[in-house]
């Protein structure tokens, strides 16, 4: 028959309310009475985070301090949601460098492009996550930011190498 | 010894006020905690933690933050039942603890201190009476706010307690018949073993009501409002039912009345079926304050002590089980919820109430004395019927499931919609 | 097909059979199949071919050894083979020889993006250099004021010593020194200092010449690029406008060969990164108890309808306004009796690069003076002094020359501008109007070629083009319809001006059109 709806019925005869309530309480019964203790004591205990973790950017520096970035212009152009802003400009030594350097942090989705296009390997994510502002403006992190954090760099994953970067 | 009169009575009476007050708020915030770590256990966490050793300051910490919360009044709505609905909320629970007998009756240097506030010779009407002033608060507080979802909760909440107003009233008549009074100092004895005095049945009266106990637990569980009868609350559809618009402490009261409400049944369980604050298999706390002041018994401090230990013990395990069942059971379904009170309830204890009336009629011609022979015959009737209504249930018969309105309406259009036998699915 | 079969030859690239004018160098030929060789040395506007980078090499049947494509004239009945085996590997030597001392700092390299090495290395492939050596490390060097050469990165196609020599007459440019120490200098005791020399930075097939204003402003990625022509003399040379985040970054000439063949001069280059500059009006003004006030588009026009006065008056245009605004401001200059009309222009020097004889710097500095001879206006010195109680309409002119007083107590004045000079502050009513880079439009240049531009950037705030606003203007004074589309302005100029009658909008191509100028004194000719 066209049209026809196949109706699925549950067999009365054999759905059994008492017995499916104390199931239930059996069941809730045994864990009130052994709690498993899945809960972690968050800020007293931390993960043992994957160093392939992708969290907040962080940028490499030279020893005497300079951010290692060139100013190609290549993450800003790779990152799928636009977050990063960057105007490069000439430094002293008529080197090309960032000018300004801005991760809106908010924005960003973490998926590690910049750092997997970046050709100097001077801008990393971080394995870092705990990030909390009073204000929007504040997760805009500017070069000096990204060069003074200090947590460890995300580690890419190497099909030839999966022990380094 | 005789009962205490004049100022001694009046005194004993305003101390008894306020210390059994102050207990009661005390472990309706304990009660709180209390939950949200049955809660947590139950789900595998660990629950609140981090105020004070074990957490335990999580209370202090809850009612800070109620007092100091900022107050929100929706626009429209009606101020002076916006404010009154909290109070009317949280105040019937607690008063009714003044019928509450909570211990056996204490000897002083006045005069014999029976462990309850007020022995009004009411008794438990005066429970049922003030226990349906509870859906006020619901109503109000629904209707005061000016909000959908606030109006749609307190329509439920209105039409719950109404419904399981009746059952709960019905579901006492089979303790009146047996008692034969309504105070309830008398039903506690009526249910503790007594050689002299006023007949008693020697046992707790969930054994020979089993199942208006039964029902009396349900429909008391309904009346506070409490998973799975929280329909007047529904979060996942209501937001926060009749209490959306509430904020600070207005809320706080609320939440306190919830829990008072929760303590209450509880202790009116305790009173009604598992014997108030007998101790059971000791003869020693059999104590009783006849009508004309004869004392039957030996009160001692130290009875009375033990025995409001009995009761705070039972009333916390019954406690304990509202909470169990609460993280274990999903709510009704308002249709079901409905069924349940009016199809369901009623007509069982109407015809519990008949068949009883019959047992004990039958047991009294026999010329079988009240006692445990009394009970026994009992037990055994109510077994039996328990049995069967527990077979029914079992059996999908009484509360239908969510595809029987189907099934039933697919057979109506004509063969249309042919239903596929059960074998054939799975 | 109507080609003399005598001057056609055919010949088969790549398995295509083409035919082709007698005469044609392989390498033309298999453009015209669409079958690109690979190419350094070879620049279509460089008549010199000196075949020295190796990179066009094809196999063509019967010939023992690969043939350089870009001299090798086709014959008929060629078999010519571009992609192989032989061929490719030929290829692939050039670019691991060039890559040998190069120091693949794509990453800092302007050019990146836009690099011949580098989409050639991308083609055939090679990732790892075979090099174990140090890589000669030969720097940066100022080859003239406003052009650097990294040596590194130079691949001595010597496209640019050619340009200097054969295009640009002026022999600067050398290749000092020999075998893998060589690079590119200027001729020792002579600067670098021609009018065309940032050419040379346009026909670099790699990032060794990089013009000082584009360094390390924009990656070739960033930019949006928009076909325009250039304003900064009559000649009209035709550009395409290099804009990142509404800023012109950079301006590279495009091909006409009826006007500037492949090349432009520096004069328009600077003119155009200039057009950032200023601060712009965004916002219609009008003054009200003798205070500008800012106000939306439907008020101050009304406003404007409602006071303009009838009569003579004193009419300025810019000769930077398109024909469109132009025929614009003249039909509004009609309607409330304005007669005349002037419009100011600069001269300068004049620069002739020798190679194309069409491309000289012209000493007309505007792009457009021949419209406004169309429409009517003549040229004047300077503006005449504004009697008290006259009334003054400015079109574009931006006045900054002017003293601050200038039409203070004239009885009506109307400016519309880019830019708010102290001058055109003393109007009665300001509307903001785009420059050229923010609207479409047409342009004259001085032989009567009308060419069309796009537009490059975003007007600031509320601006329009000028042919917008009149138009606007003339229809609230009760004179025709509104005109919102730049092919409705110009057809409706068209019905304006013999000059103009029976050019479609449609037909104005890349090369533009000739339009009758006999009705006007051409500037260039007085």
């Amino acid at each position: 028959m066209p049209g026809s709806v196949k109706i699925v019925v549950r067999p009365e005869s054999s759905a059994s309310y008492v017995r499916a309530i104390t199931k239930g309480l059996g069941i809730t019964l045994k864990h009130l009475l052994e709690p498993n203790k899945a809960t972690q004591q968050y800020p007293d205990e931390k993960w043992d985070l994957s160093p392939r973790l992708r969290g907040t950017h962080r940028m490499a520096t030279h020893e005497d301090g300079r951010a290692k970035c060139v100013g190609c212009g290549l993450c800003p152009t790779v990152c799928p949601v636009n977050c990063i802003k960057l105007i490069p400009a000439e430094d002293e030594n008529g080197e090309r460098y960032a000018a300004v350097y801005e991760i809106d942090e908010f924005r960003c989705i973490f998926c590690g492009f910049c750092q997997e296009v970046c050709p100097v390997e001077a801008i990393h994510l971080g394995v870092h996550y705990e990030n909390a502002e009073y204000s929007r403006e504040r997760w805009i992190y500017d070069l000096e930011r990204l060069t003074e954090l200090d947590h460890p760099f995300t580690a890419l994953w190497d099909p030839f190498d999966p022990a380094s970067e | 010894m005789d009962p205490m009169t004049g100022t001694a009575f009046v005194i004993a009476t305003t101390l008894k006020i306020l210390v059994f007050f102050v207990l009661l708020l005390v472990f309706v915030a304990l009660s709180t905690y209390f939950e949200r770590k049955v809660a947590g256990f139950i789900q595998d966490r660990s629950g609140p933690n981090r105020v004070g050793p074990l957490g335990l300051l999580q209370v202090m910490a809850d009612g800070l933050k109620f007092i100091l919360k900022e107050e929100v009044e929706p626009g429209g709505a009606n101020k002076k039942f916006f404010f009154l609905a909290p109070v009317l909320g949280l105040v019937p629970a607690t008063v009714l603890f003044a019928v509450m007998p909570f211990a056996s009756p204490a000897p002083t240097r006045w005069g014999l201190m029976e462990m309850i506030v007020a022995d009004v010779p009411v008794g438990f009407l005066y429970v049922l009476a003030i226990a349906s002033l509870g859906v006020y608060g619901i109503v109000m507080a629904g209707w005061a706010s000016n909000s959908k979802y606030s109006f749609l909760g307190g329509l439920r909440g209105s039409a719950q307690m109404v419904s399981y107003e009746v059952a709960l009233g019905m579901s006492l008549v089979p303790v009146l018949m047996l008692v034969g009074n309504v105070q309830m100092p008398e039903i506690v004895s009526a249910q503790q073993n007594f050689a002299t005095g006023p007949a008693a049945y020697g046992a707790w009266f969930f054994l020979p009501l089993m199942l208006t106990a039964f029902v009396f637990l349900v429909a008391g569980l309904a009346e506070t409002g409490r998973v799975p009868f929280d329909l007047a609350e529904a979060e996942g559809e209501l937001v926060g039912g009749f209490h959306t618009e509430y904020s600070s402490m207005k809320f706080g009261m609320f939440f306190l009345g919830e829990y008072a409400h929760l303590i209450t049944t509880a202790a009116l369980i305790t009173v009604f079926f598992l014997g108030g604050w007998d101790i059971p298999f000791w003869q020693g706390d059999n104590i009783r304050v006849l009508a004309d002041g004869t004392v039957i018994g030996e009160p001692t401090w130290w009875k009375t002590l033990l025995t409001f230990g009995s009761f705070a013990v039972k009333t916390l395990i019954l406690v304990l089980f509202f909470m169990w069942l609460r993280w274990t059971i999903p709510r009704f379904r308002y249709d079901q919820l409905m069924d349940l009170g009016w199809k369901v309830f009623i007509p069982i204890m109407m015809v519990y109430i008949m068949i009883l009336g019959l047992a004990m009629y039958l047991l009294d011609e026999a010329g079988i004395p009240v006692g445990w022979q009394y009970s026994g015959a009992l037990i055994v009737l109510n077994l039996i019927m328990m049995v069967t209504l527990i077979w029914g249930l079992d059996r999908g018969m009484i509360v239908k499931g969510a595809t029987s309105r189907t099934r039933r309406r697919a057979g109506g259009i004509r063969g249309r919609m042919t239903p596929t036998a059960p074998s054939e699915v799975d | 097909m109507s080609e003399p079969a005598s001057e056609t030859i055919r010949l088969t690239i790549d398995g295509v059979e083409v035919a082709v004018p007698k005469g044609t160098t392989v390498l033309k030929a298999a453009e015209t199949a669409g079958i690109v060789v690979p190419h350094y040395c070879y620049h279509p506007g460089i008549p010199t071919r000196p075949a020295q980078c190796r990179m066009c090499l094809v196999e063509i049947e019967g010939q023992p050894k690969l043939q350089p494509s870009c001299v090798m004239t086709a014959g008929d009945g060629m078999n010519v083979v571009t992609q192989s085996e032989a061929a490719r590997e030929a290829r692939r030597s050039v670019i691991e020889f060039l890559l040998l001392n190069h120091p693949v700092d794509c990453p800092i390299c302007d050019a990146a993006g836009q690099c011949m090495l580098q989409d050639y290395a991308y083609e055939t492939g090679q990732l790892e250099s075979r090099f174990q050596e140090a890589k000669l490390v030969l720097g940066r060097d100022r080859i003239a004021d406003d052009i650097l050469y990294f040596a590194d990165r130079c691949i001595l196609c010597t496209r640019c010593v050619r340009f200097m020599r054969d295009v640009a007459g002026d022999e600067a440019l050398i290749v000092a020194q020999r075998g893998h120490k060589a690079y590119i200098d200027t001729f020792p005791g002579k600067d670098l200092d021609n009018e065309f020399r940032g050419n040379i930075v346009d026909v670099c097939p790699v990032g060794a010449l990089v013009h000082e204003d584009f360094l390390f402003k924009a990656r070739a990625w960033d930019m949006d690029s928009a076909p325009g022509v250039c304003p900064g003399c009559s000649n009209g040379c035709n550009i395409e406008i290099g804009a990142k985040e509404n800023q012109v970054v950079r301006i590279k000439p495009r091909y006409n060969a009826e006007v500037n063949s492949y090349w432009m001069c520096d004069y328009g280059r600077k003119h155009l990164v200039m057009a950032n500059r200023g601060a712009r009006i965004d916002l219609p003004l009008i003054r009200r108890n003798g205070e500008l006030e800012a106000v939306h588009w439907g008020e101050a026009l009304t406003w404007l309808s409602e006071r303009m006065p009838e009569g003579d008056g004193v009419a300025v245009v810019s000769p930077f306004e398109s024909t469109e605004s132009i025929a614009a401001f003249r039909a509004l200059l009609a309607r409330i009796g304005i007669s005349g009309g002037g419009y100011r222009l600069a001269r300068g020097d004049e620069a002739q690069l020798a190679g194309f004889p069409k491309l000289k710097l012209r000493a007309e500095r505007a792009p457009n003076a021949t419209a406004a001879e169309l429409f009517g206006f003549r040229e004047v010195e300077s503006l005449p002094s504004i009697a008290a109680g006259a009334t003054v309409i400015v079109a574009g002119d931006r006045l900054d020359d002017l003293p601050a007083d200038f039409a203070g107590d004239a009885g009506f004045f109307a400016y519309l501008g880019s830019h708010l000079s102290e001058a055109a502050r003393n109007a009665d009513v300001i509307l903001p109007i785009t420059t050229f880079l923010e609207m479409e439009g047409t342009f004259i240049n001085h032989e009567g070629r009308l060419q069309r531009f796009r537009q490059a950037l975003v007007p600031p705030g509320v601006a329009r083009p000028a042919w917008m606003v009149i138009r606007r203007l003339l229809s609230l004074l009760g004179d025709g319809a509104d005109v919102l589309e730049a092919e409705a302005a110009f057809e409706r100029a068209a019905t304006e001006t013999p000059g103009l009658a029976g050019i479609a909008w449609s037909a104005i191509g890349p090369k533009g059109v000739l339009v009758r100028t006999d009705g006007a004194a051409a500037p260039s000719a007085r």
